[in-house]
């Protein structure tokens, strides 16, 4: 009898502590609050310093107008954030709103993670007329919103001069008519010594850099890469593109071996000093102002030239914010949503401590650009380059074609280890096959 | 006539053991519970997966997601595996690729780490008792160093143009030297990448002081009265460490052989700083194959199924390993 007893005491003691462990994080708040009590709205975001400043002003603003809600924002580590994403969604203890990078967005809501923007806050036409296309693109996905963008990820279209370097080579930072002329500027700016490259001339060989200039350029030379869900790029164009790539590097502007993602990754290269332009979004000169005061004072952005009619690039649609089919607070959410993003003032606002380039297109015209360009001078050249940015397409994985394809067969191209004809239809076959 | 009268209550030590036995099992058996739950759970459902095509991102059937848009594949994964043909899909080359990488990275790391903790064991062995643990301490210190903070100081070593390497070598040359030790994909020597080569020397360096003070350990059981024997019987050190300690230390060998292979098989943190995977996937082992199909691209059915391989590789290993190198030896 006493054995039973024991017996019984310790299933149910473990079978408690496993359950209570299953149980998991708090469920989603309560949607109609009792009279007196406030409705909680959970955001999750990544660390960014900037980023995570920019939400608690605007949480901060919204609960001061509206003092039955209270905002909570959740920031994760980068690579923890994506896994725990990907864990909390299928187990529906998400958050109420996520902020998510644009190229996530159609991969999430066809996992019915996500809910569809309310016609309410903004319809789809509405969508495309207000914001950039590129920036947009993202988020729309089988012809319904389910999220709003809140920046312009750019990462092709203009470059880092350091001005400095530029003086002490003889080199006028006023833009280059062709690629030919950039190459002569360029060539300048690159040190050799006995034959090792210290600092070079034009440093394009970092990830985002080499996959979102191959896909630009491409579209430069009048390709389409992707048509109705075929990726294609072993043509005319794609030579064009891969020929032009190593032009640079033949030209000495760049050694492929020592600058790329591993070794002198271009953000950091450039601020030491060890490459005098460099490919990399304008998000890079706030990271590094705090260290690199000098070198961001003399930082200025140069259009790239434009081997097509227009400088027409690829971009990705940014960081932005999207709601969870699971929350119970989606109207409320939404409305912090509509809140942060639709609203230009407060969109600016964000885009301005977050040191990010607007989505919406009423920010770079007038008062609201002068306000952006006074914060930000090497802001200016990108506000006429937002207009050419192209929606870079609905790939099942870009992470996988941009990092795991095109970089490194790219890359190896440039390197040397590979012809152009070999690239073309390596890239061309391992991004097919990811579909 | 000796008649034995039966006990009617069981001894006071007895009931003693027994409360004893009750009070443990009561108290610790639903922490073993809740332990092992924690622990097989997530093993078998690794396992589970790799007969699944699953991704977190889609939906799936109501039992943990199996099923839905994220469906049964059966043995579909470890078929593909098999296809040994220059079209076979991206991720199944990069299986073969990270198969053989992490092959010559343990086949580099066993010998090279024994090579150099044997002898230094028995060096230090042999020094003044006083110093013994000052010797001890120096080569374990490395071991207790994150292996991040170990990663990113070789590649301060490595690095092309401000490394200390090329620096000491450009000292000798007289010139600058710009070799990119652990990024140029050009740079092979007898077919096996330099890139490798450099990562194993930052491992082993971290590593080597963990064998150190188990070899060190081992040497200081064997009893000394052999060693004198065959110093009487006119045996100089030389013969004595290869005759005398070397067999008596070779379950410890075959210990450390094990561990050591089984550690560099699951390397990852310092090649993900370092390499990375690159160049051109001259370093990219097994673990950081499945960690970036796993958590980057979120096909975890795949990535399981190779997890599920490997485990394979490292038993197998293992076995090969505990065969080939049990000894008979006792004293």
């Amino acid at each position: 009898m006493k054995k039973k007893f024991l017996l019984i005491t310790t299933i149910l003691i473990s079978t408690s502590l496993i359950l209570s462990a299953c149980g998991g994080a708090a469920a989603p708040s309560e949607s109609a609050a009792p009279a007196g009590k406030k409705t909680t709205v959970k955001i999750w975001t990544h660390q960014n310093t900037a980023f995570l400043s920019g939400y608690s002003a605007l949480a901060d603003k919204y609960m001061k107008l509206h003092p039955d809600i209270e905002i909570i924002i959740e920031s994760f580590d980068y690579d923890t954030f994506i896994q725990t994403l990907q864990t909390s969604l299928p187990a529906k203890t998400e958050a109420d709103i996520l902020t998510l990078f644009g190229s996530w967005v159609c991969s999430y809501s066809e996992g019915g993670y996500l809910a569809t923007v309310p016609e309410s806050v903004i319809t789809v036409p509405e969508a495309e007329e207000k914001f950039f296309n590129s920036a947009i693109g993202g988020y729309a996905c089988d012809g319904r919103l389910y999220g709003i963008p809140q920046e312009f990820n750019i990462e092709y279209g203009a470059v880092l001069v350091n001005t400095n370097l530029a003086k002490e080579a003889g080199v006028a930072v006023d833009g280059w008519a062709d690629w030919d002329e950039f190459i002569v500027d360029a060539k300048k700016l690159t040190v050799v010594q006995d034959g090792v490259m210290t600092r070079a001339g034009f440093n394009f060989t970092g990830s985002d850099g080499i996959a979102t200039m191959f896909h630009s350029l491409y579209l430069q030379y009048g390709g389409q890469y992707l048509t109705d869900g075929t990726y294609t790029v072993n043509t005319p164009e794609g030579k064009k593109t891969l020929e032009l790539m190593k032009r640079l590097v033949d030209e000495g502007l760049v050694d492929p071996i020592l600058f790329n993602d591993e070794e002198n990754w271009v953000g950091d290269s450039y601020f030491a000093e060890t490459s005098a332009i460099g490919l990399v979004g304008p998000w890079a000169v706030p990271e590094y102002s705090g260290d690199y005061p000098e070198v961001a004072d003399a930082t200025v952005y140069v259009p790239l030239p434009s081997v097509g009619a227009e400088p027409v690039f690829a971009a990705a649609s940014g960081w932005g914010m999207s709601v969870s089919v699971n929350s119970k607070v989606q109207d409320v959410a939404w409305d912090f949503v509509k809140f942060v993003t639709l609203d230009a003032d407060n969109a600016l606002e964000w885009n301005i401590a977050s040191g990010t380039l607007p989505a919406l297109k009423e920010e770079t015209t007038g008062e609201k650009a002068a306000e952006l360009v006074e914060k930000f001078p090497f802001f200016e050249p990108f506000l006429d380059l937002l207009q050419y940015g192209v929606f870079e397409g609905h790939f099942p994985d870009r992470d996988f074609v941009w990092y795991e394809v095109t970089y490194p067969r790219v890359l190896e191209f440039l390197q040397g280890i590979s012809t152009s004809d070999e690239t073309l239809e390596t890239i061309q076959t391992e991004v097919r096959g990811s579909f | 006539m000796i008649i034995k009268k039966k006990d009617s209550k069981p001894s006071k030590r007895t009931r003693r053991d027994k409360a004893e036995k009750q009070f443990v099992n009561s108290i610790i058996s639903p922490l073993v519970i809740y332990m092992a739950f924690w622990t097989l759970m997530p093993l078998i459902w690794g396992i589970a997966l790799a007969f699944f095509e699953y991704s977190a991102r889609r939906s799936g059937g109501l039992f943990l997601g199996f099923g839905g848009d994220n469906p049964f594949v059966g043995l579909a994964h470890f078929k593909n595996m098999l296809i040994f043909s220059p079209d076979a899909p991206l991720e199944v080359r990069q299986f073969h690729v990270g198969v053989k990488m992490t092959l010559l990275f343990a086949l580099l790391v066993v010998p090279l780490n024994l090579i150099l903790t044997l002898p230094l064991a028995f060096l230090i062995e042999s020094v003044l008792d006083k110093v013994k643990g000052i010797f001890r301490t120096f080569f374990f210190l490395p071991v207790l160093a994150p292996s991040v903070g170990v990663a990113i100081m070789w590649n301060f070593i490595y690095h092309p143009q401000h490394g200390l390497l090329n620096a000491i070598i450009g000292k000798f040359m007289g010139k600058l030297v710009g070799i990119n030790w652990t990024g140029d994909p050009n740079l092979v020597i007898g077919g096996i990448p330099i890139a490798i080569i450099a990562i194993v020397l930052a491992y082993v360096w971290q590593d080597l002081g963990y064998n150190l003070v188990i070899f060190i350990a081992a040497l200081q059981a064997i009893p000394q009265h052999l060693k004198d024997a065959a110093r009487i019987d006119g045996a100089n050190n030389w013969q004595i460490f290869t005759r005398i300690v070397i067999p008596l230390l070779t379950p410890t060998i075959m210990l450390t052989v094990i561990l050591t292979t089984i550690s560099a098989f699951h390397v990852f943190d310092i090649i993900q700083v370092m390499t990375d995977g690159g160049p051109a996937g001259q370093t990219k082992v097994l673990l950081l194959n499945i960690y970036d199909y796993a958590f980057r691209y979120q096909r975890m059915g795949w990535a399981a199924a190779v997890s599920l391989v490997m485990f394979l590789l490292i038993f197998s290993v293992s076995l090969v390993q505990t065969k080939l190198l049990r000894s008979e030896w006792e004293y």
